[in-house]
């Protein structure tokens, strides 16, 4: 097994205030690695460092064998760490074929007729292909995530940073966004970091969990192991309960 | 027969402004109506200026108040190489342009971070900075007295087929930077740059190059207004209402469409000379009505005016998306 993306020390600092504390973390190929924590924990602050729209402070991060320490989000994008929002950001004044077709264009490197060939097989795959022709407004929250995932998707990545993906939409749909999930890194090969705060989610999809608390790598392993950590629990209800 | 055309023009909209072209430029040879053959000639100018202006304000949304900073820059500098260095006129021109270009580059490169209102009012800035400016250069400018180019006889019935061409290479351009994958991009930007960094789109570049396409093409536009006039004033040529005249033909034929700012500017031309000549107090009156009109119930102009009757007769006609 071999390490797709990895990140040695990552740290960030806001003024006085550290937003990630010293972070390392290693995602294996054709795995889906959980990243969670309380709310203000870093998670984002470390997913805008992985995908290169925050530079980090400290540390540094490896694509393959390839170091992408601080290069911008948009060269991050084209070699292959490609990230969502957990506030979902479509363009709004572009369909969504044209959301996918932008990120397939400007990331895959084919020509005018591959690229939008990739955003039509893309937006299939994704469950979107038969609204392609509508804009972004007219989809429900669960659509909207979709999309952000499709378009993420057509920049073919290797590696793919979900931001909360699965929270705020409902069972339901939920549950079909974990097999979209599961599909990417099956069908699609793509290797994933996933925030959530729906652990139920965290459990059936990441085979290994990180947990950050307070800018620091608190606890790392199995999610079933994670669960019954002490100091993880303390992270997250109070030292009483632990 | 098969072109080698690139996937993203349609043959349609190719053939409709070669035709177009083709009519116009046929024109003067059947008419000899020299109040509308120079009519015509200031519209072309102003169509091409429209249009430029459009790339920057309307596909990127970056909205500019200060565009007849490059204007006059590419009038003055055109008509000093003229004079001073005896270029041809269409040579000076295009160098007035460049130049026209990297002066929008050296103030936008920094101010293009800037997004929304916050740049509007910066480009009011450097308009009325590089106005002083001119005003005070007179060895560029020859100051408040102005500059006079060369005339030569018929030149001012000639530029009638150069204006044209302005026009004709402006509405390309605008055709080819909005269908073509950069137009996407571009649209991506204007709706979220940080989304659009994200999925691989450089926006940074992408932007110098629109702002210095669109800071060239005003340029030209400006070389090409003083070689009509034959006279140019920094006054004139940098002034604010000439900035302004370029938004309101944005806002009223349709901002960040492909063809409406070019009909924005057929309206505004002809309405003012119609306005000027009749009620000269009232035309930015006048303007400043229908601007609210338009903002009020069609924010795409014309255009987005057009489309709805357009959709009302032949639904059938027009879908949503534009996959095609």
């Amino acid at each position: 097994m071999s390490a797709v993306l990895r990140a040695d020390g990552l740290s960030k600092r806001f003024g006085g205030l550290k937003a990630v504390d010293n972070v390392s973390l290693t995602l294996d190929e054709g795995r889906i690695l959980g990243l969670i924590g309380p709310n203000g924990a870093g998670k984002s602050t470390c997913f805008s460092m992985l995908a290169g729209s925050t530079s980090p402070t400290a540390g540094r991060v490896f694509l393959g064998d390839r170091e992408i320490t601080g290069l911008p989000a948009f060269r991050a994008a084209r070699g292959g760490v490609v990230r969502t929002h957990q506030i979902v950001r479509p363009f709004a004044n572009l369909t969504i074929f044209e959301n996918a077709v932008v990120a397939a264009v400007q990331c895959s490197g084919l020509d005018h007729a591959g690229a939008r060939a990739l955003a039509r097989e893309t937006l299939e795959f994704a469950g979107l292909a038969a609204r392609r022709n509508e804009y972004p407004a007219g989809l429900t929250l669960a659509g909207r995530k979709r999309l952000e995932m499709a378009r993420a998707l057509a920049c073919a990545p290797k590696v793919l940073l979900l931001d909360e993906v699965i929270a705020g939409v409902n069972p339901a749909e939920a549950q079909e966004m974990v097999t979209l999930i599961l599909r990417i890194r099956d069908e699609r090969k793509v290797s994933i970091i996933m925030t959530e705060h729906v652990m139920a989610a965290v459990m059936r999809l990441c085979e290994r969990v990180v947990v950050l608390d307070a800018g620091k790598l608190i606890a790392a392993g199995e999610p079933k192991e994670i669960v019954q950590n002490p100091e993880v629990i303390a992270a997250y209800l109070g030292k009483k309960h632990a | 027969m098969k072109l080698p055309l690139p996937p993203w023009v349609r043959p349609r909209a190719l053939i409709a402004l070669l035709a177009t072209c083709a009519a116009l430029a046929l024109g003067p040879l059947l008419h000899s109506d020299v109040y509308i053959h120079n009519l015509l000639t200031l519209t072309f100018i102003g169509i091409a200026a429209a249009l430029a202006w459009n790339w920057l304000g309307g596909y990127l949304g970056q909205v500019s108040f200060g565009h007849a900073a490059m204007f006059g820059l590419g009038g003055f500098v055109a008509a000093k190489a003229e004079i001073s260095m005896g270029m041809p006129m269409v040579f000076a021109w295009c160098f007035g342009g460049v130049i026209a270009g990297l002066y929008a580059l050296v103030w936008g490169h920094p101010t293009l971070r800037l997004r929304g209102p916050y740049f509007s009012i910066a480009t009011i800035g450097v308009g009325e900075a590089t106005r002083l400016v001119g005003t005070y250069w007179d060895w560029l400018t020859g100051g408040s007295s102005g500059t006079s180019l060369p005339m030569h006889p018929n030149l001012k019935f000639t530029l009638y087929w150069y204006a044209l061409a302005l026009a004709a290479v402006a509405m390309a351009a605008s055709y080819a930077l909005r269908r073509s994958s950069l137009g996407l991009a571009l649209l991506a930007i204007k709706s979220d740059v940080d989304a659009a960094s994200d999925v691989g789109v450089s926006s940074t570049r992408l932007q110098d190059l629109v702002l210095f396409l669109s800071g060239a093409m005003i340029g030209v536009c400006g070389a090409s207004y003083g070689s009509y006039f034959s006279y140019i004033e920094p006054g004139d040529m940098f002034g604010f209402d000439r900035s302004i005249s370029w938004v309101l033909m944005g806002v009223i034929g349709g901002i960040g469409t492909i063809a409406g700012p070019a009909l924005g500017a057929i309206i505004f031309v002809l309405l003012r000379q119609y306005l000027i000549a009749s009620y000269p107090q009232l035309y930015l009156g006048l303007y400043g009505i229908l601007l609210v009109l338009v903002i009020l119930f069609e924010p795409l102009g014309l255009t987005g005016l057009s489309l709805r009757v357009l959709r009302r007769a032949r639904p059938d006609l027009i879908v949503s998306g534009s996959e095609t």
